[in-house]
């Protein structure tokens, strides 16, 4: 089942040209872009810095309008939704951000971070808003005791861990994570990953992954669209992207991507098997 | 291969309210000339304040014991107006973030001239020829027009270029570099880690690497150090490190890496 279809979207942003009496001019983020995302599938967007993955990413989230083009959510059009449609579809689609501090208000305790979708909503948990949330912080692998304790007191990779118990609270059927691992050290970027994709096996709800790390998008995603300067170069299933590139830029990007001497790395784990 | 660059038993401690912490503890490893040492930890394992100690760049009240050792020239424990004789001259460093490291004011040009008048002295005109040749040298296009251009007017790849370009306008014997290619596109970072082993190899710079990624490590450097917490938990040839890992904190760093070319199941 589709449940997210991005058509042909277009956004411009105003820029300021250089000069006192420059004209102003317009910037296209993101140019004339499709894609659908399945029901229960990771779809990675790909791409380096400038090439319009997060402004993609606002889009489908509806925390930026676009230019042109439109968004269609559950076989809703849902480009201009307001008021009660806008509220519905916010109750279907959450956002994890890459700087787990900066995204969490650092004077609310976890239980009211994690409680405020639904509060937004007015929706009281059943049980009680503290059973709620020790059980969704058990669920992402934080200490429940902990509910009363801030923001500050937690590690990078446990503050993110409250941004995904947040995102789950209102049980949406779509995730956008925009480089929500990317701010992590590597041995904690494997936990968070390895997390991301078992509460997906429990819940079955859909990723949007924007990533700039092709190996990462690698171990999560079914299917990779690449972009670059605003457009969507090359769609299709992991395999075939990483295994059979087609473009030009896809090719260029995965070439340019470090790699552990494969040769000590195959020593190395040859050794540890046997 | 001469040992260049000798630490030996060095600690680092900062006073705390709750009493003294070592952030780098114990640690000893040489960089010969020519070499690449790659120093590779995650957060919080004392890479950075190993390279600020060697430079004496430590913030206010921490403590060093043990020996830096540059040429046989005994670093920890010199004079401010000593050090900075060193710093920019015999070792230069590069951070992480370009745009922070240069002078949002002043062209590129007159502030790589100006770092080579402070140590090597000359007129103006000798020092913007320098700063000409040092752009040329790292691959900035036209460099006789963008010598006098600003930083905002380079790309963050090239602002690194730029960077590359200073350290190494006075031919140190060792360079720092720290986090170098971190904030770059991983295209740019490509061409940034090419000329950095390119520069090292024409000129026999010894190169102190500093980063997180394992595998930017594993393309640049001869020999590892791998820090935790402050300690130093494994140190070898590259080939060593990579291939047979000593300790399990190594092993399951590399265990955690992501790659790229493996079978993953569907």
């Amino acid at each position: 089942m589709t449940l997210l279809q991005v058509r042909g979207v277009t956004k411009q942003f105003v820029t300021r040209g250089e000069g006192a009496m420059a004209k102003k001019s317009t910037f296209t983020a993101v140019d004339d872009v499709s894609f659908e995302v399945e029901l229960g599938e990771t779809l990675a967007i790909v791409g380096e810095s400038g090439s319009g993955k997060s402004t993609t990413a606002r889009i489908a989230a509806r925390l930026l309008e676009p230019t042109n083009g439109s968004v269609v959510f559950d076989g809703q059009d849902v480009t201009r939704a307001k008021g009660k449609e806008l509220a519905t579809f916010r109750n279907n689609v959450q956002v994890v951000f890459q700087d787990p501090f900066s995204s969490l208000n650092p004077r609310y305790t976890v239980e009211r971070i994690i409680t405020a979708p639904l509060s937004y909503q007015g929706i009281a948990p059943e049980g009680g808003r503290r059973a709620f949330t020790q059980e969704l912080m058990e669920r992402v692998g934080l200490n429940p005791d902990h509910y009363r304790r801030y923001p500050a007191q937690f590690s990078g990779g446990q503050a993110q861990r409250i941004g995904i118990a947040r995102a789950l609270a209102v049980n949406p059927k779509l995730v956008i994570c925009d480089e929500a691992v990317s701010a992590l050290d590597v041995s904690i970027q494997a936990q968070v990953l390895q997390l991301l994709m078992r509460l997906q096996r429990e819940s079955g709800f859909s990723y949007i992954f924007i990533a700039h790390d092709l190996a990462v998008v690698r171990q999560i995603s079914q299917r990779v669209a690449v972009m670059n300067r605003g457009r969507i170069v090359e769609v299709g299933s992991r395999d075939q992207v990483f295994g059979d590139p087609q473009d030009e830029y896809t090719k260029t990007l995965l070439a340019a991507v470090p790699r552990i001497n494969p040769e000590w790395d195959a020593r190395r784990r040859q050794k540890e098997a046997s | 291969m001469s040992d260049l660059f000798i630490v030996d038993d060095l600690t680092v401690t900062f006073p705390t309210s709750r009493g003294p912490v070592e952030v780098v503890k114990n640690l000893s490893f040489t960089v010969g000339r020519d070499d690449t040492l790659g120093i590779v930890g995650e957060s919080g394992s004392g890479k950075s304040m190993t390279a600020l100690a060697v430079l004496g760049l430590l913030p206010r009240g921490a403590q060093t014991s043990g020996s830096v050792r540059l040429d046989g020239t005994e670093l920890l424990g010199k004079s401010e107006r000593d050090l900075r004789a060193v710093r920019g001259n015999a070792i230069s460093m590069v951070f992480q973030d370009p745009l922070s490291s240069l002078n949002p004011y002043y062209t590129v040009g007159l502030q790589i001239s100006e770092m080579y008048q402070t140590h090597q002295g000359g007129s103006r005109r000798a020092a913007k020829q320098v700063a000409i040749e040092a752009l040329e040298r790292v691959g900035i296009p036209d460099p006789e027009r963008r010598v006098d251009h600003y930083p905002h007017q380079f790309s963050g790849g090239q602002r690194q270029r730029v960077m590359i370009a200073m350290a190494l306008c006075c031919s140190p014997s060792l360079l720092i570099a720290d986090e170098p290619t971190t904030a770059l596109d991983v295209t740019v970072q490509a061409q940034i880690l090419e000329l950095l082993a390119e520069l090292q190899s024409t000129t026999g710079t010894g190169m102190i690497f500093i980063t997180h990624d394992l595998a930017v490590i594993s393309s640049i450097a001869q020999r590892v150090l791998v820090m935790r917490e402050g300690d130093p938990v494994e140190y070898g040839t590259a080939e060593q490190v990579f291939s047979d890992p000593q300790h399990e904190y190594t092993r399951m760093l590399l265990d955690a890496v992501p790659r790229i070319d493996d079978e993953v199941p569907a």
